[in-house]
């Protein structure tokens, strides 16, 4: 339980973060997506239970915010979670290089994914791939930057909430 | 062998064991989750909101008397011209009265309005929307207008405890009546792409034949009133293209709206007089 609360207090820190910068970013019609650290690091190095537990609370976290149906980014982060928990034994732990490479690509595979739910709603769907590319890369560039500081933080809450940081 | 097999597809079989559970789980605990999770982070919102506006307000004690006094004149020119308008305005308020009363016409809808400073802005290529600092504390209806300076915002979307979230008219999802200025031929307006480091857009459907709209020569679209949401006569934005659809009755076409849309720091909240 103190794992799973101190990893989505981490979430909160993220989620607050990233709509800061959202919100900066608004005027330039920019928008960053981090659905993948919300996942990565628990998925990576934490018991299945409470990472994947972790990943659907940061996942209603979004829900709440974003006008979709409720529970869509808690079933995507779970997928995401699910997926990398599978072949994390082939990760290289604690390495911030494949650290990274799984964040993006596991961000890509969101967004491309979250992307195809929403479309519908675009008057135009095809004319809004440009926006939606550029937003991704943005996103990705954000992501290379900040995952080994968000890593950091995920390993230092663990640490002031007295859990191991890997799963043995 | 079996057993490996199982092993392998376990993600799988827990993934189709979570989306099932999801399933059944009441809308009630739903939409009653989703408002839980939604407070559970307003006070981040809202609190970093108002660490902007203390930032603003120690940026603004950094200006000179001199800037405050040149800045008081401005204030008080424009409060005058506002002055003569406030006036006039009751005049043609008087005049609508009477000519309602004369013809027997229904009123137009009476609002209140609702200052509200923005929280936050959402703005991705799927959705744009406005958390604002005041909700059910201040009586905000769902639906309601939403307006600046530069004409119409939006419409409330969702009331919380004390934040709402306005839907803005770029937004795709957003769809209302307009018509030209001028004009009363009313048209679909819908929330368009928005493209990045460009200013947010929307289109037009059904703009009859007789309508030239160039960049040379846009027209101003406005709310038609139809529907009584939106009172009429807002600025929606500017038609800067109309085309022939395939249907060859119609035109589609391209509205820009306000720049200024994707930096609002203060809206009003038109609450209609009688809303519960």
């Amino acid at each position: 339980m103190r794992r799973t609360l101190a990893l989505f207090a981490s979430s909160l820190v993220l989620w607050a973060l990233v709509t800061q910068l959202n919100d900066a970013l608004a005027g330039a019609r920019v928008y960053l997506f981090a659905g993948a650290l919300f996942v990565a690091f628990a998925a990576l190095t934490q018991p299945h239970g409470a990472g994947l537990a972790a990943a659907i609370l940061g996942g209603l976290v979004c829900d709440a915010h974003a006008p979709v149906a409720f529970g869509l980014h808690a079933l995507l982060f779970a997928a995401a979670h699910l997926a990398l928990f599978r072949i994390r034994d082939r990760v290289p732990r604690g390495d911030n290089v494949s650290a990274i490479v799984v964040v993006l690509l596991t961000n890509l595979a969101l967004f491309l994914m979250f992307s195809f739910t929403q479309i519908s709603a675009s008057p135009v769907p095809a004319a809004i791939w440009p926006r939606l590319i550029a937003d991704l890369v943005c996103s990705q560039v954000f992501l290379a930057v900040i995952t080994p500081w968000f890593f950091a933080l995920q390993a230092g809450a663990l640490k002031l909430a007295r859990v191991s940081r890997f799963d043995a | 062998m079996p057993f490996k097999r199982f092993d392998q597809a376990r993600p799988f079989a827990t993934l189709t064991v979570i989306v099932i559970a999801w399933a059944l789980v009441p809308t009630a605990v739903k939409t009653f989750s989703r408002a839980s999770f939604f407070e559970l982070t307003a006070p981040i919102t809202v609190a970093a909101s108002k660490v902007r506006d203390l930032q603003e307000y120690w940026s603004l004690r950094l200006h000179t008397t001199n800037e405050l006094i040149q800045a008081g004149q401005d204030a008080a020119h424009i409060a005058s011209k506002f002055e003569f308008a406030v006036s006039q305005n009751q005049e043609l308020h008087a005049e609508i009265a009477r000519l309602e009363n004369l013809l027997r016409l229904p009123s137009f809808s009476d609002y209140r309005y609702e200052h509200a400073r923005v929280a936050r802005r959402d703005f991705s290529g799927w959705w744009q929307r406005l958390v604002i600092r005041k909700g059910a504390n201040f009586g905000i209806p769902v639906g309601a207008p939403v307006i600046f300076t530069g004409g119409v915002v939006g419409r409330v979307a969702e009331v919380r405890a004390t934040t709402a979230i306005v839907e803005l008219i770029s937004s795709p999802g957003l769809r209302l009546a307009g018509v030209i200025e001028g004009d009363d031929r009313p048209i679909s307006f819908q929330g368009g792409v928005n493209a990045t480091f460009a200013p947010p857009a929307g289109i037009v459907e059904g703009v009859p034949l007789d309508i030239i709209a160039t960049p040379a020569l846009p027209k101003r679209l406005v709310t038609s009133g139809f529907g009584g949401v939106f009172p009429p006569g807002l600025m929606l934005g500017t038609v800067t293209r109309a085309a022939i659809g395939s249907d060859g009755l119609f035109q589609f076409g391209d509205v820009q709206l306000d720049e200024r849309l994707g930096s609002l720091t203060e809206v009003t909240v038109l609450v209609p007089l009688g809303a519960p």
